[in-house]
């Protein structure tokens, strides 16, 4: 049997770039009845087999709005992997997607995997985003960039596959993130003491 | 004579049937095989299912098909165990069957139910047919219940009609649970397993655990012809079960494992055989000498051989000849008439009852014995020896005061609250009411929420006609009150949150009516089917019934009536105490049915309370220091997380332990073991605490303004409307919001932290339910957080703030990254949001300060899961002595956390024998630094401090010579001065 490991995954990005269509679209698809299903759309969930592990990401949505900024990192916080999302028609919330790059860099969770989607690409006669202007931004910070559209359902297995693939695989010695650490201390104590 | 068997076993498997395909939830019917399986000691079980195809769907199983397998096995020779192959392509053909495994339970709880009717036929064949093959029946029954017959017995048993000698005696899982230090020897490595069953005669058997295979394993000691002289077979535990691994039969605990396969083998080459010592012992004093000798049983006299150990049971396979008692069952079952029983003469109380199916109809028919009281002439009276057991691990509930019938309550309980309202309810009419009344009939199996306790109490009354007492009291309140009040809205009811459903129900009139329309009601209207979501906290919310539990769940009787309750609340009603103390009679029969989890919670909760063991003292003592030293925490966060570091710390204490008897792991499932142990400290340590961090919770957020703040605010947000918040989507009105009022008002009377986040999520259900509106959108945060932030402000509600920080500290960490944790989140930011309104208003952004409070949140409640050692726990210091001369030593100490810096370096000079203590004191040694530490500070809280740093710190305590130390002074840097000791 395949061990299930859990991922707290955060959707980030401007107020009605459909965050939370690209999540309904990712988890709805292909609708398995071992989902249990959850309360609403802010909170999902979805099990997908990557290598010999289980990925089962726990997704969070959060208020795109301003003033909700300010509780994101509350959201954020141990997640694994971060979805900013962008709209390709609306050249202001490539823009906000910068400052949740930055601001996940300063006070995200180390090494959490950043993935872009452009969403909206069923509109590109409309865009006011270049791809070439994401997948260079994308490349300069190491994140996976990829354009969606949670209407036509493109992309969006891509862009969690693409996140399922960074996710380093769980290595048997490290038990979570900081459970030996904090054990240390004692050690060295009486290592050093007697 | 007349009638075969066959009609009375698919009565009963039709009924039982009847109930399953009612039931939705695999949780009660396992409920109900584990309790069977503990009573169904007697006589061989075997069930067959053919292979179906609906996997999951309970009704789809046809009980014809079942019986025409189950007769098919009987008739074959080899009825006590089926050929290998035919068994394995059963199980094969069942495992296939349904992932969850509550096919298996099923299974289970058929095979046991089956088993439980064999043996009351057998019994009422002897009785009645006094004793024409009664000798042989019951040398058979005890053959199998793994002793050596003992002609001695057999004859007794036949001349006292078979009933009393057979509940004298101890069952198999009686002799298990007494026992289990002797063959549950999870520290015991293959090696020496092997080495301890070498010695063993074949069929003897030990459990440890593989290292191998990092799973329990059941090693088995094979005859020499098998070749090789043991066996393992390894044991699967799933969520809820423990089985042997390629058998399709599970079971709720290791007991009930080990005493199916001592009188089936099912998978193995033959059935387990117990010691000789330990199946020949004759009383409970017996068994527990032989426990007291665990391992050291096997290499002393005491495992004695028998005489002349008769062959283990091998299979009954080619040769088709059946031992003559065998075939006398055979015979039995074949030929013998069985008597239809009513309810009431059917005999089942205690552990040894049967679990009985009430058939609607039949009750109808036969309702006249109830008011006549008939009774089955061999009454079984229930013994001493087998219900009043002082020692016997897990509880027993105490003897029953009336006999009652279980309509199997646990198939009917899923999250209500219900029990004791309505049973207040039942004792204040019953108390009016005359004693005669008509009995009604009992509710049909209804399986869906909201029956509890009421369903149970139906059963309990159909039992008690013509006995007074409890059971009077009881009956009467169902069935003694003409123009009854219906059950949701009576008086005593008007304690608990009602399910939206009890308006729409039809007004009923007396038991009758009212019952049927119970049992139709089951659809609810409530639009929270919240059952799906408990999966989420990996156990069922079983906030629910047993009256013990209910009781525990704080006092919910002074809860104010929901609004929409219609009747007149009734004043504070007092149970009288007879009252009172026959229901807890009643309770604790019930309490029989109690999963080996319920159980395991249980006895962790009477272990707290006991101070002569390490737990008990550490729970009591952690207690009253809490309740008696207001002043120990510097804020409400501080207190909480102390409070939450013990419960982690304890809980990683008893799964270590050996105090718990039997083992945690003999009970309960390993990947389970986490998920009981937190509900265990919920009950031994947040119960007592609740009141006490409450209103400390209040003080502090008096005291630092944030309670003033939050009213203010409160006041301006509820000013506004919903666009002004942000809202674009519908939003509940007037009757939603009281609702969700309610909800909250409930969970205020919750201390488990898991309970109150369940339901903080039926609010939130309840809001998207709203926001949706059946117009099929997806809602996301975007439009989820500023309705909840409206609903909460309408809520109007100030005691919410504290009930969101309570949750958030005390919650175990491993929900927080789920939709607990999610809406738990959501919840709290809603909050901030309406404390800084104003200044929001102003500066249209949040005080940097709740973000700060936020993101220290997450990292500590996230990043600092960290296994304790000893000395991490609350009261333990490990201090450095460090000398010039002799170098470092270091010691572990006790310091509570109250303790100062004064007397630690007191203590230190005691322990270190330090002959100048003025001229030492405490230093602290982080960051590479020197802190000389105040006399009135705390050391423990400066530890605890410095494990709740988002950064794991390296420090030490260090015991030295104030001055004239080589070492430097207060602040001095970069020395590594342990080293160069």
């Amino acid at each position: 049997m395949m061990a299930i490991r859990e991922l707290k995954v955060c959707l980030l990005g401007d107020t009605g770039v459909g965050k939370s269509s690209i999540v309904c679209r990712f988890v709805q698809d292909h609708f398995d009845h071992n989902i249990s299903p959850t309360i609403g759309a802010s909170f999902m969930t979805k099990t997908v087999p990557c290598g010999n592990e289980l990925h089962k990401f726990l997704i969070w949505d959060t208020a795109g709005q301003e003033r909700f900024h300010s509780l994101a990192p509350m959201y954020y916080r141990g997640s694994a992997a971060a979805v900013i999302v962008y709209d390709i028609t609306k050249q202001d919330s490539f823009y906000t997607l910068k400052k949740w790059v930055k601001e996940l860099k300063e006070h995200g969770p180390e090494n959490i995997v950043m993935a872009i989607a452009g969403n909206k690409c069923d509109l590109s006669d409309i865009r006011e985003v270049p791809l070439k202007d994401a997948k260079e931004y994308a490349e300069s910070i190491g994140a996976i960039v990829v354009e969606t559209s949670a209407k036509n359902a493109i992309n969006i297995e891509e862009l969690f596959q693409g996140i399922s693939r960074q996710i380093p695989p769980l290595d048997p010695h490290e038990n979570g993130n900081n459970g030996i650490k904090l054990v240390k201390p004692t050690s060295q104590a009486s290592r050093r003491c007697c | 004579m007349t009638s075969p068997p066959s009609s009375r076993i698919s009565w009963d498997v039709q009924n039982l049937l009847l109930q399953l395909s009612l039931c939705d939830q695999p949780q009660s019917i396992y409920k109900l095989s584990e309790q069977m399986m503990g009573t169904s000691n007697i006589g061989s079980i075997h069930i067959s299912a053919r292979g179906q195809t609906q996997s999951n769907h309970y009704a789809s199983w046809s009980p014809k098909d079942l019986l025409r397998q189950r007769q098919r096995w009987e008739e074959s020779p080899a009825c006590s165990g089926a050929p290998l192959g035919e068994m394995s392509a059963w199980t094969m053909g069942a495992r296939g069957l349904d992932k969850r495994g509550s096919f298996f339970k099923l299974i289970d709880t058929i095979a046991s139910e089956i088993g439980e009717l064999k043996q009351e036929m057998v019994q009422t064949d002897v009785s009645l047919e006094n004793g024409l093959e009664p000798a042989e029946t019951h040398s058979m029954v005890r053959h199998k219940d793994g002793g050596y017959s003992e002609e001695e017995d057999v004859k007794t048993c036949a001349r006292d009609s078979g009933y009393d000698s057979l509940s004298n005696r101890l069952s198999i899982l009686d002799r298990l649970l007494h026992t289990h230090p002797i063959w549950l020897q999870l520290g015991l490595s293959e090696e020496e397993a092997a080495e301890v069953l070498q010695a063993q005669p074949p069929g003897i058997f030990l459990v440890h655990k593989s290292t191998k295979m990092q799973k329990k394993v059941l090693s088995l000691r094979l005859p020499c012809e098998f070749g090789a002289p043991l066996k393992e077979f390894a044991i699967k535990e799933s969520t809820y079960t423990f089985s042997l691994e390629g058998s399709g039969i599970s079971f709720a605990d290791l007991f009930r494992l080990i005493a199916f396969y001592c009188i089936s083998r099912d998978v193995l080459p033959f059935t387990l055989k117990l010691p000789y010592a330990i199946s020949t012992a004759k009383s409970e004093a017996q068994l527990e000498e032989l426990a007291q000798m665990g391992l050291n049983f096997w290499s002393s006299p005491a495992d004695s051989k028998p005489p002349n150990p008769p062959p283990p049971h091998r299979p009954l396979s080619s040769d088709g000849v059946c031992p003559a008692s065998l075939r006398q069952l055979c015979l039995i079952n074949g030929v013998h008439s069985i008597k239809t029983r009513t309810p009431s003469e059917l005999e089942c109380s205690q552990t040894n009852g049967a679990l009985c199916f009430i058939n609607p109809l039949f009750l109808k028919v036969h309702s006249q014995d109830l008011s006549g009281g008939l009774k089955r002439p061999s009454t079984r009276t229930p013994n001493a020896n087998g219900t009043e057991r002082t020692r016997s691990p897990p509880p027993r509930p105490p003897p029953p005061a009336i006999n009652s019938l279980h309509t199997s309550p646990r198939l009917a309980r899923t999250e209500t609250q219900t029990s004791m309202p309505e049973t207040v309810n039942h004792n204040k009419h019953g108390n009016v009411a005359l004693p005669g009344t008509k009995p009604t009939p009992i509710p049909p199996p209804r399986l869906k929420k909201q029956a509890s306790f009421l369903e149970a109490e139906g059963g309990a009354k159909t039992l008690s006609g013509g006995r007074p007492g409890a059971g009077r009291e009881l009956e009467l309140g169902t069935a003694g009150s003409p123009g009854g009040v219906p059950p949701e809205a009576a008086p005593g009811d008007c304690t608990r949150a009602p399910p939206p459903s009890s308006e729409s129900r039809p007004p009923c009139h007396g038991g009758r009516q009212r019952l049927s329309d119970m049992s139709i009601s089951t659809s609810s209207s409530d639009s929270l089917e919240f059952d799906r979501s408990m999966p989420l906290f990996g156990y069922e919310a079983d906030t629910n019934s047993s009256l013990e539990d209910y009781e525990g769940e704080s006092d919910q009787e002074t809860m104010a009536p929901p609004i929409k309750s219609k009747k007149k609340r009734s004043s504070s009603f007092v149970l009288p105490k007879l009252v009172k103390s026959q229901l807890q009679k009643v309770s604790g029969v019930f309490s029989s049915f109690m999963t080996p989890e319920k159980r395991m919670v249980r006895r962790i909760a009477e272990l707290s309370r006991d101070k002569c063991t390490y737990f008990g003292c550490l729970v009591q003592d952690y207690v009253s220091f809490l309740q008696e030293n207001k002043e120990c925490h510097v804020s409400s966060t501080d207190m909480l997380q102390t409070i939450r570091q013990f419960m982690t710390q304890v809980k990683n204490y008893l799964s270590q332990s050996s105090e718990l008897d039997p083992p945690i792991e003999s009970l309960i499932p390993e990947d389970q073991i986490d998920v009981v142990l937190e509900k265990a400290m919920h009950k031994c340590i947040l119960k007592p605490l609740k009141g006490h961090v409450e209103a400390m919770l209040k003080d502090f957020h008096m005291a630092d303004g944030s309670w003033k703040q939050l009213k203010e605010n409160l006041q301006l947000v509820r000013q506004r409307n919903p666009q002004e918040l942000g809202v674009f989507a519908p939003t509940p009105d007037f009757v939603d919001v009281e609702k969700i009022k309610v909800k909250f008002m409930t969970m205020q009377k919750m201390y488990s932290p898991e309970k109150k986040v369940m339901l903080l999520l039926r609010v939130c259900k309840l809001i998207y339910t709203v926001m949706e509106n059946n117009s099929g959108r997806m809602y996301g945060a975007d439009d989820f957080l500023p309705v909840l932030t409206y609903v909460i402000a309408q809520c109007d509600m100030l005691e919410l703030d504290t009930e969101i920080e309570y949750m958030m500290e005390l919650l175990d960490p491993s929900l927080l990254h789920g939709e607990g944790g999610y809406y738990l989140t959501s919840a709290y930011g809603a909050l901030s949001l309406i404390k800084n309104f104003q200044e929001e208003q102003a500066a249209r952004l949040l005080s940097s300060e709740t973000r700060d409070t936020l993101r220290q949140w997450h990292k500590r409640r996230t990043t600092n899961r960290t296994i304790p050692s000893v000395d991490d726990f609350q009261n333990y210091l490990r201090v450095a002595f460090q000398e010039v001369n002799s170098g470092c030593t270091g010691k572990t100490l006790l310091v509570r956390p109250y303790i100062t810096t004064e007397d630690v370096c007191q203590i230190c000079a005691e322990k270190f024998k330090v002959g100048d203590p003025e001229e030492y004191s405490l230093f602290l040694f982080v960051d590479e630094t020197w802190q000389q530490l105040a006399e009135d500070t705390y050391p423990q809280k400066i530890k605890a401090e410095l494990h709740s740093r988002p950064q794991p710190h390296i420090f030490h305590f260090v015991y030295k010579r104030i001055k004239n130390d080589p070492y430097g002074v207060i602040f001095q840097n970069g020395e590594d001065d342990l080293t160069t000791s």
